[in-house]
């Protein structure tokens, strides 16, 4: 970093180089009512702003990082498993529907928007799996982390009599993701509703 | 159908039909195609009998059928899962260290106290493996989960392989274990080096050791 800054989640930082300055910044730092949404709809992050010169580096609890970089397309990803993005991105929230509540997040989740990278992280090594209109891709709800580029995606279930006997084969929803585009998929499933039937 | 290693932590297996799958349910990552899971009540193959002497050896693990056409990713907690290429050998594996495999293996349940005696017995009690264990016999594929990275040690008659109880993963082969002990007056008094208990695996074969000595 020369002089720029940095957008990170509060707490991540584990060692630096340099001169550096941490500033916690409230409400995500997108005002006061990017605040006010993110109250709303339960995206809180907690957001830090590193200034400086120097090298800084992040690290979550030992997750695995992924690198995307961004050239003007818009990143989903979880509040949670965003780790840092350059301070020239955007961030904001969406509507995702029905699904986030079999992920066990939420109605919302969080966009990046602009030029640059982001650094996201995931429980275990992350793949990335093209979405092209031939080939679309359905993904466990708990396994999914982000996902970029022109992608719509819907909630399908396979809820059926066994489901009820208490003999479901644990993969009763999945998200559906259909159009062009990358979807980022961990080796580990968060515990979600849907998990459990 | 084999598996491909996406990365230490996920497989991919491609499916087309005719063929199909068992998996450790709920281990879906995601998928591509027209592919149906269902549970599987008897716990895997041969019929009602077997799902009966699964259930009583405590080796029942819920199951599901993966069938259809397209590809499924395959991933469970994040553990490392290590693929096995069998080629009419039998592999032998605790049932809850199976993440998914082949539906052309024949599976069955062994009892593992009949090899060595009363120190069988003792073994299961050991590694926590109980007396029974998941035998898959056949051609195919099997992913098998573990708690670290995993190594192969071949073994051989002039070479016999000695485990640490905890990090044993699965064998292959013609292979004969049992539980050899290196109890000394230094354990009795609290100077022991945590090493009393191996397994030694003798005959011909193959052994998987994972990186840690902790459970699933």
């Amino acid at each position: 970093m020369t002089g720029d800054a940095v957008k990170a989640k509060n707490g991540v930082m584990v060692a630096y180089d340099g001169q550096m300055s941490f500033k916690k910044m409230t409400g995500g730092g997108e005002g006061l009512r990017g605040m006010v949404t993110r109250r709303l709809t339960g995206e809180q992050m907690a957001v830090m702003e590193v200034k400086g010169h120097g090298t800084c580096y992040f690290a979550d609890r030992a997750s695995e990082i992924n690198l995307v970089r961004l050239q003007g397309e818009k990143l989903y990803v979880e509040a949670d498993n965003l780790l840092c993005t350059e301070a020239a991105l955007r961030t904001g929230t969406t509507f995702t529907g029905l699904r986030g509540a079999s992920q066990g997040h939420g109605l919302f989740t969080t966009t990046v928007e602009g030029s640059g990278q982001a650094a996201i992280i995931s429980d275990g090594p992350a793949v990335v799996l093209r979405v092209t209109k031939q080939s679309p891709l359905q993904v466990d709800p708990g396994a999914y982390v982000a996902h970029t580029g022109d992608l719509r995606q819907h909630f399908q279930s396979g809820v059926n009599f066994r489901t009820f006997l208490g003999e479901g084969s644990g993969e009763a929803f999945q998200i559906r993701f259909e159009g062009e585009g990358l979807v980022y998929v961990q080796p580990s499933e968060r515990n979600t509703v849907g998990g459990e039937v | 159908m084999p598996f491909t290693a996406l990365n230490s932590r996920m497989v991919e297996a491609r499916i087309g039909p005719g063929q199909r799958l068992f998996s450790q349910r709920g281990a879906m990552l995601a998928y591509r195609g027209e592919v149906s899971f269902t549970p599987n009540i008897q716990g895997g193959q041969g019929g009602v009998g077997s799902m009966i002497g699964r259930r009583i050896a405590g080796e029942a693990t819920p199951l599901m059928t993966v069938e259809g056409t397209g590809t499924v990713m395959f991933g469970h907690g994040g553990h490392h899962v290590h693929v096995v290429d069998l080629t009419g050998e039998t592999l032998y594996v605790e049932a809850d260290r199976l993440l998914a495999f082949d539906g052309s293996l024949h599976q069955g349940t062994m009892f593992m106290g009949s090899q060595g005696g009363v120190m069988g017995m003792v073994r299961g009690q050991v590694t926590g493996q109980g007396l029974f264990t998941t035998t898959l016999k056949g051609v195919g594929s099997v992913a098998v989960m573990a708690h670290g990275g995993v190594i192969e040690l071949p073994i051989t008659p002039q070479r016999p392989v000695h485990v640490d109880p905890q990090a044993y993963v699965a064998h292959r082969g013609d292979v004969r274990n049992k539980l050899s002990t290196a109890l000394g007056w230094r354990d009795m008094v609290g100077r022991g080096s945590g090493e009393a208990f191996q397994l030694e695996l003798s005959g011909q074969g193959t052994v998987y050791v994972q990186a840690s000595e902790e459970k699933l």
